[in-house]
């Protein structure tokens, strides 16, 4: 029925008690930061911390490569990135719960998110190509809000956890500080796939077509190929990216619909750093801004928002205009 | 004194000297063009004088004023009016609207949230006027984008002189036009600038529309003036032939 | 343009509407024109000066927020608090547009949906000013100067949304037409060129943004005793999400058009959400629909239905 507050439904979103990308940071022991007075101390707090800022950073480097690739071969900014990023997430959470397995659903929800990213490319994006850019931020926005209100429909609006696979939950000791091994696996990860997408993209047939058609379109499909399935399989791939990497953050900071927004936002500072297009741009935009984030926040914690917000203006005024400013 | 005053006038992009300490004066009521081979600095240089970039030594002066390290829209404000080499119009708008936004700009009151007939009186007095004088009022009343080549590069020039501006850049107005639309267009324009108010800075290519049209012909090559003076002297200029016939292109 | 016999036609019907609908519509009614302000609000940025906010529920949240306050701790009467609250958006928009501007395009649109994001943190860490997620409840129509109370009726309240409402369509109205309207369009056809003809046009977007955002903070500023409650809902992104489709959809750059897209989303709302609970989604799609096949939205297509075949563009 009608009513007083119909448009809001009276439902409670999930408080971002903690940033959905940064995740809780394991606390040292004792209750406060105390001045580590020994060496050994303070080598054990950085280093773990830096081995934070690479988790973080593999997290950031998933969404970053997946939005550089997207941008380098088609032109458009996918607003919905942040949205693959969540659909993973929570794709993965049923997957884990189908198949009681991290590593089924590792396999299984880039798969499915990239299936419905090259779908969308398909059926709606290849549409707009002759249309200017702003058709491409009302569409992408238009799928970001489409996701958002279908994940809440099918998942309901409390936030999920993810369980992180039996042979990877533990702490291990580093210089006699904590770590989660989640992270270390996580920080490994993110090594391994930045290689095996550099491989990719040099040595495979497919990768040297996307890197053709990123710097001339006309040529490849004059040479024969059909851009277009270039088009669609590099959407896909990049939604893929950002699924997967909506997995591996699921066990850190639980699948939640505020997600997508933060999601978006700090991929699209990491690329703007990174410069867009660029994939080894991806990877220092990744590295700095997790870093940035991670030592941010240990010293002022209750600013992680803020955060990202003034890495953004910092960002915007070294380089105004962001993607409009690309100078040689 | 000059209206318009470069001294020693330079840009560097990284390694590359675009603009090589280029002095130069320009009287009132002078039709000065400017030309060179591609790459010689032409466009680079109005950007200077337009405040879209700065120059990294040297001074432009207006009037006895600094224009140097002014942003472009203070410099439009003190009368220096410009026009581009790729059309730059409001398509959606009718000739008359863009020739009226354009003297708006110079309108102390163009920012009015309320109310506005007197500016958008007096605006509309100029921006007719304007089209007037370049033979556009025919198609007055016609979207920007719709028109033919030829009138939108006349509609550009049309939106600058609707600024009534003490100075007057035209960035290859002849650009992309036929060799009828250009011949018309030359023709507007002699007439324009037979009237002898304006004080005009032209680039160009076609030689025919400069000996045409200008007083004097400063010549640029690699950033660096190499020849100015009237028409026939450069015409006859050993080093701008070198220039032109054995330069890069 | 719509006529204006046809504008002050609906201005009374609007007017008659107390006396013929039941309680339910009216109350559905008052939201509608709520959010229809909200709508044309960011109009002015998206339809005439083609500046796209992902996070306009800021200025709703912020007016909201404040117009709470201010009716829960103080004893304003109700239309000073909801004014001084839509002033309050406007103040803390013009910072934020100054940083917003530093940028253009998908940036512009990146800062805007960041900034509604921190403040929807703060909104939940804020507790003493915001309630945290409870929100603020009970939020009172305090009565007015002299004692007058007629607001506090369910009817009162109407015409004072409906007044507000259509002295706003005045207002902004005024402002496309005017100088400042010509500069808006001219940077939205072409920014660089309208900078070139000597317009600091980040002025100009600034000031658009601070207007736009005082409207919408007058929204949601009337949202908080209208609701009698704010809560950090109001500050989602979805909600954003939702406010720029209802312009897109409803017909961007009319004013018009964005109102008629509000009252369009409410409707369809109530329609679908007794079928089905994926309502909003079935919006998304409508909204891609339109953004694929009729851009100029609902109001642009009547326009065009009802418009003899002319030579000219409108």
């Amino acid at each position: 029925m009608g009513g007083v507050g119909t448009l809001h439904r009276g439902t409670r979103p999930c408080p971002p008690a903690f940033d959905p990308l940064r995740g809780p940071i394991p606390q040292a022991e004792g209750e406060e930061s105390q001045h580590p007075i020994a060496l050994m101390d303070f080598l054990g707090f950085l280093i773990t911390q830096c081995l934070n800022a690479l988790s973080q950073a593999a997290l950031l480097f998933f969404l970053g490569v997946g939005l550089t690739l997207i941008f380098g071969i088609m032109r458009i900014v996918n607003f919905a990135h942040g949205a693959f990023f969540m659909l993973g997430a929570y794709v993965g959470y049923t997957a884990v719960h189908l198949t009681g397995s991290f590593w089924a659903a590792l396999v299984f929800a880039p798969v499915a998110v990239g299936l419905v990213g090259a779908a969308f490319e398909l059926g709606i994006l290849r549409r707009l190509y002759r249309r200017d850019g702003s058709a491409f931020l009302m569409v992408t926005f238009g799928l970001t809000l489409i996701l958002g209100e279908a994940i809440r429909l099918v998942w309901g609006v409390a936030a999920l956890e993810v369980p992180s696979p039996q042979s990877l939950s533990g702490i291990v000791f580093i210089l006699d500080e904590p770590f989660p091994v989640y992270r270390l696996f996580l920080a490994g990860a993110g090594v391994v796939v930045a290689l095996a997408i550099w491989q990719f993209l040099e040595r495979t047939r497919l990768g040297l077509l996307i890197r053709a058609t990123s710097q001339n379109a006309e040529m490849v499909h004059a040479l024969g190929t059909d851009v277009r399935l270039v088009r669609s399989a590099v959407f896909g791939i990049g939604c893929g990216l950002a699924g997967i990497g909506g997995v591996f953050a699921a066990p850190l900071v639980t699948a939640s619909l505020g997600m997508a927004p933060n999601a978006v936002i700090d991929t699209f500072v990491i690329v703007i750093i990174g410069g867009m297009g660029s994939f080894p741009g991806s990877l220092i935009g990744a590295l700095l801004v997790a870093f940035v984030q991670v030592f941010g926040t240990y010293y002022f914690p209750d600013l992680a928002m803020a955060f990202m917000y003034l890495i953004m203006l910092a960002v915007l005024v070294v380089r105004p205009g962001g993607l409009l400013g690309k100078e040689a | 004194m000059a209206l318009l005053e470069l001294a020693d006038l330079t840009r560097r992009f990284g390694g590359l000297v675009a603009v090589d300490s280029v002095t130069m004066q320009v009287e009132p009521g002078e039709v000065r063009a400017v030309i060179g081979p591609n790459g010689a600095g032409k466009s680079t240089l109005f950007h200077l004088v337009t405040g879209v970039l700065k120059p990294t030594a040297g001074e432009v002066r207006f009037a006895g004023e600094r224009l140097t390290g002014l942003p472009s829209h203070r410099i439009c404000q003190r009368g220096v009016s410009r026009t581009f080499q790729i059309t730059a119009l409001f398509p959606e708008m009718t000739a008359r609207e863009n020739t009226q936004l354009a003297a708006q700009a110079r309108h102390p009151q163009r920012w009015r949230p309320l109310g506005g007939g007197p500016v958008f009186g007096t605006a509309a007095r100029y921006g007719d006027a304007a089209l007037e004088r370049l033979g556009l009022m025919p198609i007055a009343d016609r979207p920007a984008g719709l028109l033919s080549h030829g009138d939108q590069r006349l509609l550009e020039v049309a939106m600058a002189l609707a600024q009534r501006p003490r100075l007057l850049l035209l960035d290859e107005p002849t650009q992309g036009l036929s060799v009828e639309e250009t011949a018309q267009a030359v023709a507007t324009l002699a007439g324009l600038l037979s009237d002898g108010d304006l004080t005009v800075l032209l680039v160009e290519h076609d030689m025919e529309v400069v000996f045409r049209l200008a007083h004097k012909i400063t010549v640029l090559h690699r950033g660096a003036v190499i020849a100015d003076g009237p028409p026939e002297m450069v015409r006859a200029d050993v080093g701008v032939q070198a220039a032109y016939l054995g330069g890069f292109a | 343009m719509p006529g204006w016999r046809a504008l002050l036609l609906i201005a009374v019907l609007l007017a008659a509407a107390p006396f013929g609908l039941p309680l339910y519509a009216m109350t559905l009614l008052t939201e509608a024109l709520i959010l229809g302000l909200f709508a044309m609000s960011l109009d002015l940025m998206v339809g005439y000066t083609r500046l796209y906010s992902f996070g306009h529920a800021a200025a709703y949240g912020l007016g909201a927020y404040a117009a709470g306050n201010l009716l829960l701790h103080t004893g304003l009467p109700l239309v000073f608090a909801v004014l001084l609250a839509a002033l309050f958006s406007g103040v803390v928009a013009i910072g934020v547009a100054w940083v917003c501007t530093l940028a253009t395009g998908v940036s512009f649109s990146m800062l805007t949906l960041a900034f509604a994001q921190l403040l929807y943190a703060i909104a939940f860490k804020w507790t003493a000013v915001t309630g945290a997620s409870d929100g603020l409840a009970g939020i009172p129509r305090s009565p007015g100067p002299f004692g007058i109370t007629i607001f506090g009726s369910k009817t009162g309240f109407y015409y004072l949304v409906l007044a507000l409402l259509i002295a706003a369509y005045l207002f902004c109205r005024a402002l496309v037409n005017s100088p400042f309207g010509a500069v808006l369009r001219g940077i939205r056809e072409n920014e660089p060129k309208t900078q070139a003809l000597g317009f600091n046009t980040r002025r100009y977007k600034i000031a658009v943004v601070a207007i736009a955002y005082a409207l919408g903070g007058l929204a949601g500023a009337l949202y908080a005793p209208f609701a009698g409650f704010t809560n950090t809902e109001l500050l989602f992104w979805l909600f954003s999400g939702q406010v720029l489709i209802m312009v897109i959809v409803g017909g961007a750059g009319t004013l018009v058009g964005p109102i008629l897209g509000a009252a369009f989303f409410l409707l369809v709302q109530q329609y679908l959400s007794s079928y089905t609970d994926s309502w909003a989604l079935f919006f998304g799609a409508i909204f891609i629909g339109f953004v694929l096949f009729a851009p100029q939205g609902i109001w642009g297509l009547a326009r065009r239905a009802l418009q003899p075949r002319s030579g000219n563009a409108v």
